[in-house]
């Protein structure tokens, strides 16, 4: 216990620190998935720590040497630079040329050339086609016949200078008086070649950690929320909330049928509802307090069928417990109520926490719902069997005539042990 | 019992603080004496903010996006002289849940205000400020969806509007100095919500406005300056003609016939309520 103390404390420091880092770096590309993030942010942490005690000369901060980027063989990467309108497809396409290639690159650009570190291009000078850029600045003073894209690097096109198509900056921006004959568009901060310097804006990023302390705050905001709702139902309709519970508990399959039929005949009863009242010339009145009246109810027995399923498998748990012989305190309602909210919050936490797992996530997420769905729907049918609470026929209290007997009344103790159930018949009492 | 509460703090801490990964996309063309420009802004969720640029400047957009759902998009063709601009959803299917963060999108548009503009506005969940004072607008269409939009007419129009059609979802739309707006015909449809229109403003010319609304609350700002015709068709309507006479099946302003310039507002009301306030000559 005073280890487990000593390393929350320590877990928790290591939670937060990567969780701060995780702020100050910049937006991780398209094509990451959330569980290499997890894996990025642990990296840039430790990258973090080992930078504050060693020492800051590093070769990221440099720029590589400025050298044309050869072609590449034909069957190697290509890139066709003329059209540059969708930003977010040339830069799904670059990611995938450059990277891993390091000062090895080999590169070919339709119609172009490919550059590599900063590029200049004289007042006197012109190029002829599209230009890619990698890894540096390209200060424009002479013609530039063609579409013009950075990759982190900033684009200066001087007085006098010509850009004639496009520019695109990933990872950049674009400065100058000189002329662009076409549209410009910067996209900031990018994956691509992250050992390079990012020239864009610092921007918040969600890593998995967050993701999931968010998912969880989620979850247990809801859990709250329906607590409250929940304890309020108890506090002020409580009888109404047991007899729909009780119906759950009784006739679960009548009320997920019912729960089922009613979720798909919503729609046309509410339009038989709302042609009824316009057909009637007096209702048409009516026609908006009808409107709220209906989502009410709709939205009442809803949650509160799902409160008096999440009561009914509260009160099934704690009256087995009880039956085993374990002390329970006090097992009234708020405690039915929250038990079974906790155990139907289960799946969700279960989500919240593993929700990044890839395919795992997805069925625990589709799991959690399809409970959920189940047993709002039978809480739902529970609610319009029960009247919402009013109709006691489907939730077993009524005594059969049948059972009204001398033998029924004669083996029957009032105090004591109950006596034993009836070959063929249902217990009356309710929860067991 | 004090690590339990530090992780509870911290786990409330990382909810609040887990902002969304926002990206920064910016546009823009330099203006190679181009004289109209036709746009397309859609702009699915999240902040906006519309005006007038700098001389010099066709147009430009500045935009922080979601990039988990969202594209931004900026497309220009020269030949027919058309851009389409604005933060479309990424097309992924299935449910989603909309998320507060989605709201946090911001986009600051603007166009050059030597062109002649016929600007064509979508707009999903948007919280939206259109200032078009300024602009030489000929053509303005805008649809918004579950929207609360502000468009404002500060400045009388550098040019002479042929129609704007304004359509409303479920939304609060104000639309603000319309008498700047210069058009000839205004055409208005309302689904549910809170709606003003704003005849105020520099009236040069008369107009017509046609008006459907739903279901909601409709506010007629009307200016003294001209002589203003009102003719009703509502349902379930009430509708308060203050400051207006009846004349057969619609109401005017006293001195209607004597004024040079007319409004003249055709409305249809479903459901709701209409009201007439009078606003001086600005």
């Amino acid at each position: 216990m005073s280890a487990l103390k000593r390393i929350l404390p320590v877990a928790v420091l290591l939670i937060a620190g990567t969780g701060s880092s995780a702020q100050a770096k910049t937006y991780e590309g398209p094509m990451r998935s959330t569980a290499v993030s997890v894996v990025r942010e642990f990296w840039a942490f430790v990258s973090d720590v080992s930078g504050l005690t060693h020492s800051q000369g590093s070769t990221q901060t440099q720029r590589p040497q400025p050298q044309a980027i050869p072609p590449a063989p034909p069957d190697g990467p290509s890139i066709d630079l003329s059209d540059i309108s969708n930003t977010i497809t040339i830069e799904r396409e670059l990611e995938h040329k450059l990277e891993g290639n390091g000062n090895s690159l080999r590169l070919t650009v339709s119609r172009g050339s490919a550059w590599r570190g900063d590029y200049r291009l004289s007042a006197n000078e012109s190029h002829p086609g599209d230009l890619l850029v990698v890894s540096g600045d390209a200060d424009i003073a002479g013609k530039l016949m063609g579409n013009l894209v950075t990759v982190n690097g900033d684009v200066m096109v001087r007085e006098g200078g010509l850009v004639s198509g496009d520019i695109l900056t990933l990872g950049g921006t674009v400065h100058g008086d000189g002329e662009i004959g076409g549209e410009v568009r910067s996209l900031g901060s990018t994956s691509l070649l992250t050992h390079a310097p990012m020239a864009a804006t610092p921007i918040a990023s969600t890593g998995a950690l967050a993701l999931t302390f968010a998912r969880i705050a989620g979850v247990i905001g809801v859990f709250l929320t329906l607590a409250a709702l929940g304890f309020g139902l108890v506090m002020f309709g409580r009888t109404n909330l047991e007899v729909v519970s009780d119906t759950v508990a009784h006739s679960f399959g009548r009320a997920f049928v019912t729960g089922l039929l009613g979720q798909i005949l919503l729609l046309p009863t509410f339009g038989m509802l709302v042609v009824g009242l316009i057909l009637s010339v007096a209702g048409i009145l009516l026609l908006p307090f009808a409107v709220v009246v209906y989502t009410l109810l709709v939205i009442v027995a809803g949650v509160g069928g799902y409160l008096a399923v999440a009561h009914a498998m509260g009160e099934t748990y704690v009256r087995r417990r009880m039956a085993l012989g374990a002390v329970i305190g006090s097992p009234n309602s708020y405690r039915y109520l929250l038990i079974g909210m906790a155990a139907m919050a289960s799946l969700w936490l279960a989500w919240a926490i593993f929700g990044w797992v890839p395919v795992a996530g997805n069925l625990i997420r589709g799991a959690a719902f399809l409970v959920t769905w189940l047993l709002g729907t039978a809480g739902f049918g529970a609610a319009l069997l029960s009247r919402a609470g009013i109709k006691e026929n489907f939730a077993g209290r009524l005594i059969p005539p049948e059972a009204l007997t001398d033998e029924y009344l004669w083996a029957t103790p009032q105090f004591g042990v109950p006596a034993g159930r009836r070959p063929g018949t249902r217990t009356p009492t309710r929860g067991l | 019992m004090t690590s339990l509460r530090l992780v509870l703090g911290l786990l409330l801490w990382a909810g609040t603080a887990s902002a969304q990964s926002m990206r920064p996309f910016s546009t823009f063309r330099q203006q190679h004496g181009e004289t109209r420009l036709r746009v397309n802004l859609q702009y699915a969720a999240g902040v906006l903010r519309l005006g007038a640029g700098p001389t010099g400047q066709l147009y430009r957009m500045d935009v922080s996006y979601d990039p988990d759902r969202f594209v931004p998009r900026s497309e220009f063709d020269a030949a027919r002289g058309e851009v389409l601009l604005g933060v479309e959803a990424a097309g992924h299917a299935g449910l989603r849940v909309v998320s507060q963060h989605q709201l946090q999108q911001l986009a600051t548009v603007s166009f050059s205000p030597d062109v002649d503009l016929a600007l064509d506005v979508g707009l999903g969940a948007v919280d939206a400020d259109l200032e078009l004072g300024g602009l030489r607008l000929t053509d303005l269409n805008l649809e918004t969806g579950a929207s609360r939009a502000v468009i404002r007419f500060s400045q009388p129009n550098g040019a002479r509007c042929g129609a704007a059609q304004l359509s409303a979802g479920a939304a609060e739309l104000s639309v603000i100095g319309l008498g700047n707006s210069r058009c000839d015909r205004i055409d208005f449809q309302g689904g549910v919500g809170k709606v003003t229109l704003d005849f105020g403003g520099a009236w040069t010319a008369s107009s017509n406005v046609e008006v459907q609304m739903a279901m909601g609350e409709l506010t007629l700002r009307l200016p003294r300056q001209v002589g203003v015709r009102i003719t009703l068709d509502k349902f379930l309507s009430s509708f308060e003609p203050s400051g207006l006479v009846r004349r057969g099946n619609s109401f005017e302003s006293p001195g209607y016939n004597r004024d040079s310039r007319h409004l003249d507002i055709a409305m249809t009301a479903a459901v709701g309520q209409v009201r007439v306030e009078w606003v001086n000559k600005q």
